[in-house]
Order: C-alpha cells, then sequence, then structure tokens
C-alpha cells in the first residue's frame, strides 16, 4: 500500500491504467485511502485537464455504459477520459514520504544571481509569486538550486515546468547531479514510468494535468506569455497541480505585461552569467526574398553573409519564418552549399543535426523557431531570414537573438535581421535588447 | 472550427454551394487532407500497387478461399499520416475522427446496388474499445447497412497466415436473411483473411456476388 501511496498521492490517474495489480486498487478504494471520480463532471468538464468547451467535450453512444457518454479530446493523448472512466487519487493526507538530501553544486553564482537566489527563496518562503526575469544565458537555472535545496530540506514539494519536452530532459540531470539523494520524477509525453514519490518533479506542463493539489511550490520555466497562455489550459494546469497556497515562481526572458503587472515581486537579471552585454541585432534589408527563392534563386546578400561565415569558420544558424520556405530553400542552398542541414519541428533527426553542428561536422543550420530556445553552440552566428513576419515577433526575436554569445570563450557574436521591411516588432526587439544591457 | 487533427482553425469557405445547399461542414483543413494519399489504380481486389491482380491475391486463389471476392477496393494507402489517423481513432478512441472521410465514403458509396455488410467486432471487444470503428465510419456518411455477421473472440493479430487460414469459425451467421449481392465493408485490408473469412460464411449462406470496400489498404 505504502507504493500505491508513494505513487498517488497528488496525482489524479485513469483506474484502468495503473501500474499495480487490480485487486490492491480495489482494496484501497474500499477502505478509502483511495478515492475515484468519474473523468467528466455533470457540467461536462474534463477533471483531468479542466477543458469545457463544447469543441473539446464531445458527445457519442458508448458501447461501455450503453448512453451517452462525453470524452474530453483536449487530453485524450494521455489516455481517453469520459464521463463513465474512473479516475482515481490518493484519499488521505500524506504520511512520511520525505527523504533527506544533500546539495552537491560547485558552482559560483555571480552577485546578480545570488541576489535574485535571495529574493526568489524569500517569496518561497513568505508564499508569494514572484518573477526571474532573466535574459538569455543569465544563468537562471543555477540561481534556482539554492531554493530548491532549502525548500527540499524543510519536506516542501516542488515541481518545475517547463513547455517543452527538450527543456524537461536539458534540466533533469543537472537537477539530479546538483540533488544526488533526492528522488526526482522527470516526466514527459512516452516517458518511462516512475514509481515511488518524487519530492522534486521536473515535468512538461502538459503532464501537469495528471497532478492536483500536489505542490508546495511551483516553478514555470519559459513562462512568456503567462497568463494569456498560447493555452489557457496549460495556465489551468498549473493552478490544479499546486496546493491553493503554493507560490508560483515565473521563469522569463520575455515575459508579458500582464505578468510583469500581476507578479509583484521581480528579480532582473539583464547581465549573462560571463558578465559581457548581449549582441544587438543588425538589420539588412533583403527585398523580396521570397521571389529569389521561388525562382530557385539564393539572395546575394545572404551567400554574401554565408560566405563569410564559413570562411571564418563560424557555425551558423539561418531562421525561417515557414517550414514551406525551409523546404524550398534547403535545396537551392544545398547546389551551393552541399553540407548544409535543415531542421524543423517534425524531424526526427534534429538532436543529430544540432549536434553535428556544434561539432563543426556541419558548417550550419536551416531551422524554423522551434530551436529558437534551448540551444547553445559556442561562437555561433544568427541570421533570420525575414524578420518581418509575424510570426517573428519581438519576443521570438529576443530569444533568437539570446542564442549568440552565449559562452565566455565566445561572447559576442553577429546576430542579423534580413527583412523585407522593418516592422515594429523588430524595433521592439532591437530597444528590449539595449536597455538589458543598460543603454535607454 | 478547428481541424481535429491539427487543430488549427479551418478558413470559412463560402462558395454558391454552402449558400443553396446545407453541406456538411469540413472536419479538417486542406493541409491535412492532402497528407493523405488516394489510391488510383490497383489490384482490382485489394487496391495493393500495381495494375493486375497482387501476388498475394493470387495466391488466395489458390486456396478454398478463391473466387469469393469478386471485385474489391480500398480508397487510401496506410501513409504516415494515415498510420497516425488510425492510432487516434482507433487506439485512442477519438470518437469524432469517424467523421473524417464521410464525405468520400459517401461518394464511394452513393447509388450502391449491394447491400452493405460491414465487419463486425466482438461483443466484449466492442465493449472495451466503446464503439465500432467500422460502423461509425458509414454511420458519419449516413450509409445504411445490416450486420449479417457475428465474430468470435479470436484475435487475428500474432497469427501467421497459414493459422490465421486456419481460423475457420471466426465470424457466424447471425440469422438475419443473408441478401444475394453484398459489398463487405472494414477499415484496413491487410492481408485480406478478415474479408474472405467473412465472405466464405456469407456465400455458404447464400450470397451470390460479394464485393469489398476498404478505407485503407496497409
Ligand atoms: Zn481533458
Ligand atoms: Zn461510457
Ligand atoms: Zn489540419
Ligand atoms: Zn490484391
Amino acid at each position: 500500500m505504502k507504493q500505491v501511496e508513494e505513487f498517488l498521492t497528488g496525482r489524479i490517474w485513469l483506474r484502468h491504467f495503473i501500474p499495480f495489480p487490480k485487486e490492491q486498487i480495489d482494496r484501497a478504494i474500499l477502505n478509502g485511502s483511495v478515492t475515484t471520480r468519474f473523468g467528466i463532471t455533470d457540467e461536462k468538464q474534463c477533471i483531468r485537464c479542466l477543458e469545457h468547451s463544447l469543441q473539446k467535450i464531445v458527445p457519442f453512444y458508448c458501447e461501455a455504459c450503453q448512453q451517452i457518454c462525453h470524452y474530453c479530446r483536449h487530453c485524450i493523448k494521455m489516455g481517453r477520459i469520459s464521463s463513465c472512466t474512473e479516475l482515481i487519487t490518493w484519499a488521505l493526507p500524506s504520511t512520511n514520504l520525505l527523504q533527506s538530501h544533500s546539495f552537491n553544486w560547485t558552482g559560483n553564482l555571480t552577485p546578480l544571481q545570488q541576489r535574485a537566489s535571495h529574493e526568489v527563496q524569500k517569496s518561497i518562503s513568505q508564499k508569494n509569486d514572484h518573477l526571474i526575469y532573466a535574459v538569455c544565458g543569465a544563468g537562471k537555472t543555477e540561481l534556482l538550486f539554492p531554493p530548491i535545496f532549502e525548500a527540499l530540506k524543510i519536506g516542501l514539494r516542488i515541481c518545475l515546468a517547463a513547455p517543452r519536452t527538450d527543456v524537461v530532459l536539458e534540466l533533469t540531470p543537472r537537477l539530479r547531479a546538483a540533488f544526488p539523494n533526492t528522488i526526482i520524477h522527470s516526466l514527459y509525453g512516452n516517458a518511462p514510468e516512475e514509481l515511488g514519490f518524487a519530492q522534486l518533479v521536473v515535468t512538461t506542463t502538459h503532464q501537469l494535468y495528471r497532478f492536483e493539489n500536489a505542490f508546495d511550490v511551483m516553478i514555470v520555466d519559459e513562462a512568456d506569455a503567462f497568463p494569456y497562455s498560447y493555452d489557457i489550459a496549460l495556465k489551468r494546469a498549473v493552478v490544479k497541480a499546486k496546493k491553493k497556497e503554493a507560490p508560483i515562481v515565473y521563469v522569463s526572458a520575455t515575459p508579458s505585461t500582464e505578468l510583469l503587472k500581476q507578479v509583484a515581486h521581480v528579480s532582473k537579471l539583464f547581465k549573462r552569467f560571463h558578465g559581457y552585454p548581449l549582441p544587438i541585432p543588425k538589420f539588412q534589408s533583403l527585398w523580396r526574398y521570397d521571389k529569389t527563392f521561388a525562382k530557385g534563386q539564393l539572395p546575394k546578400k545572404l551567400t554574401v553573409w554565408v560566405d563569410e561565415k564559413i570562411d571564418k569558420k563560424e557555425p551558423f544558424l539561418l531562421f525561417f519564418p515557414t517550414i514551406e520556405l525551409i523546404e524550398q530553400a534547403i535545396d537551392i542552398f544545398k547546389r551551393k552549399y552541399p553540407a548544409l542541414e535543415a531542421v524543423y519541428s517534425q524531424d526526427a533527426d534534429r538532436k543529430e543535426k544540432v549536434m553535428k553542428l556544434r561539432q563543426k561536422e556541419i558548417p550550419g543550420l536551416i531551422t524554423s523557431t522551434i530551436l529558437e530556445r534551448g540551444i547553445t553552440i559556442p561562437n555561433v552566428q544568427v541570421a533570420v531570414i525575414g524578420a518581418d513576419e509575424a510570426i517573428f515577433d519581438a519576443a521570438a526575436l529576443i530569444q533568437i537573438s539570446g542564442r549568440v554569445g552565449r559562452s565566455s570563450e565566445y561572447p559576442d557574436g553577429e546576430i542579423i535581421f534580413f527583412h523585407n521591411g522593418i516592422t515594429r516588432q523588430m524595433d521592439k526587439a532591437k530597444k528590449m535588447i539595449i536597455s538589458y544591457n543598460g543603454g535607454l | 472550427m478547428n481541424c481535429y487533427l491539427c487543430d488549427r482553425t479551418i478558413p470559412l469557405q463560402v462558395t454558391w454551394r454552402s449558400i443553396f445547399f446545407t453541406e456538411r461542414e469540413e472536419v479538417i483543413c486542406f493541409q491535412c487532407q492532402t497528407e493523405f494519399e488516394r489510391i488510383e489504380t490497383g489490384c482490382p481486389i485489394c487496391s495493393a500497387v500495381g495494375e493486375e491482380k497482387c501476388l498475394d491475391c493470387c495466391e488466395w486463389e489458390k486456396t478454398e478461399y478463391a473466387g469469393l471476392i469478386d471485385n474489391g477496393k480500398s480508397l487510401y494507402r496506410y501513409n504516415p499520416a494515415m498510420k497516425e489517423y488510425l492510432h487516434r481513432y482507433k487506439f485512442l478512441q477519438d470518437v469524432v475522427l469517424s467523421e473524417v472521410f464521410a464525405k468520400q465514403l459517401k461518394e464511394e458509396l452513393r447509388g450502391q446496388k449491394s447491400v452493405i455488410v460491414p465487419i463486425p467486432m466482438n461483443e466484449n471487444k466492442l465493449r472495451q474499445r466503446t464503439f465500432s470503428q467500422v460502423d461509425r465510419l458509414l454511420d458519419a456518411a449516413s450509409i445504411p447497412y445490416v450486420h449479417v455477421l457475428g465474430k468470435h473472440e479470436i484475435g487475428l493479430g500474432g497469427k501467421s497466415k497459414v493459422e490465421r487460414i486456419a481460423l475457420q469459425d471466426v465470424f457466424w451467421w447471425n440469422g438475419q436473411p443473408v441478401p444475394e449481392k453484398i459489398l463487405l465493408f472494414d477499415d484496413l485490408y491487410t492481408t485480406g483473411s478478415t474479408l474472405r473469412l467473412a465472405a466464405k460464411v456469407l456465400k455458404e449462406k447464400g450470397a451470390k456476388e460479394i464485393k469489398t470496400l476498404t478505407l485503407i489498404r496497409a
């Protein structure tokens, strides 16, 4: 029963997919330690993801319960929930699941990181929401280590949620190295199922649907669009997964104005950990580049730029606005630069190609915005083609610019916006970066 | 409305038809539609790639199942988009996806002279899956059909072809009158054993002509 308690505490799970023998769960339900609920409420809301729109909660004639049943399309990939599906949770207050922890990190925080770290810790202890407003490369993860350790020691359960699997995969080993005695679960789509009770959970925001009233501290990484997220459901998931009083620590390089207004306690880190300023984007016109590609040619200014990087043996990234344009452009590029590769979101070889660039096996990569975050390539040079396209809003452009100059050996680098006319978003991105550097 | 498959909004198409006729709204976007690969020509029985009767179907003609299927057709290739679709529809049980091919099935079966008989599902399996994926495809297209067969609980998956062929009793006649001309309908044509086992029972019970239609040719 201990195992069931460990697994189900703070979780909301499909009864028929629980990794324990059926009899064990039946007994737990009978003796009241596990509660069961039907998946869709009478008000037609999914109790796992809290979706309630008519588009996503749909009726059908169900052969299992022999009547009209509703199911949730929103969270269906985690196993379909319908009106007659049972979900289970641990019903009793948690007993003694806590562990002892050690902190094994030898790095140093800069004074700026140090201060932010203290501020976060203070907010957590006072149960205040907090925003870490940090430029790319400011070392936001490291500054979270001390507050996480303090929270672990006093028995708090902590969740670190990030929107994308890549980020979860990147953070997990770093946290496991820093907290070697702590059980840390790493959750993302198709992750191997881990039993036991994790006091520290690293997860994609999606996997939060499977938690309820679980966490004492909620850290939301890349919380750029909060509270008006592209997916309101994810915001609801954050609120549902944490305990009512639990503070939320938002981490963002480009927080929305709403978030800045909403959160009173803010730590600003506008300096990179190596202390050098952020590279400022340059603007360069590239008139009707789409027509040039359509004719099967490369825009002259672009080849000049690429040639220069290849001459200097500097790795480079070319960001394109659409997958269609990438598919068109890569063939043309390959005629002149056969070693060049392209990556986009559905690309299974994404990781290998990025690795090749890092190891200088290929000179450069053509990419969609999918690579805007989470990759560090020493001395990388970046060009955005069609920076005036709507997909490149100021936040995206700032993120892309943040790829450059991250390592202390190469704190500088070129970031260039090739455009068909300067947009307000481009201007805004540039102004913001200058202001981070202490200008304006 | 949003595309059932990629969740992007589908731009409203206002055409003279949509003004004068109440056509069904599209449930998937144009982009997703282009991902599916329609079969233009193929084996006259199973639509396998090629112009003539395929090797597999020729093999069947050497067995006791020879001549059971008069002719047949499959509408789509089992490409990655189709695999994903079938996974979501059958395995994730996203019932509304039965509507995705409603228009195409309707076009295909419009004016059909034969009586449409869907491949049935075993009762236990049906309760587990909570819906019959084959029936629902026809329902979505408003195509009438009759069930003449029942199915025993014998999983076909994992058996070799020889073993499958030995499974004489997968289908049984449910006592309903057997029409002379039948169109057997199933979602997926893999080895062709399901349709032939069903066809055998139907011909034994008096069917004269059996055609087949499947949505997908694996
Ligand atoms: Zn849901
Ligand atoms: Zn039901
Ligand atoms: Zn679509
Ligand atoms: Zn054939």
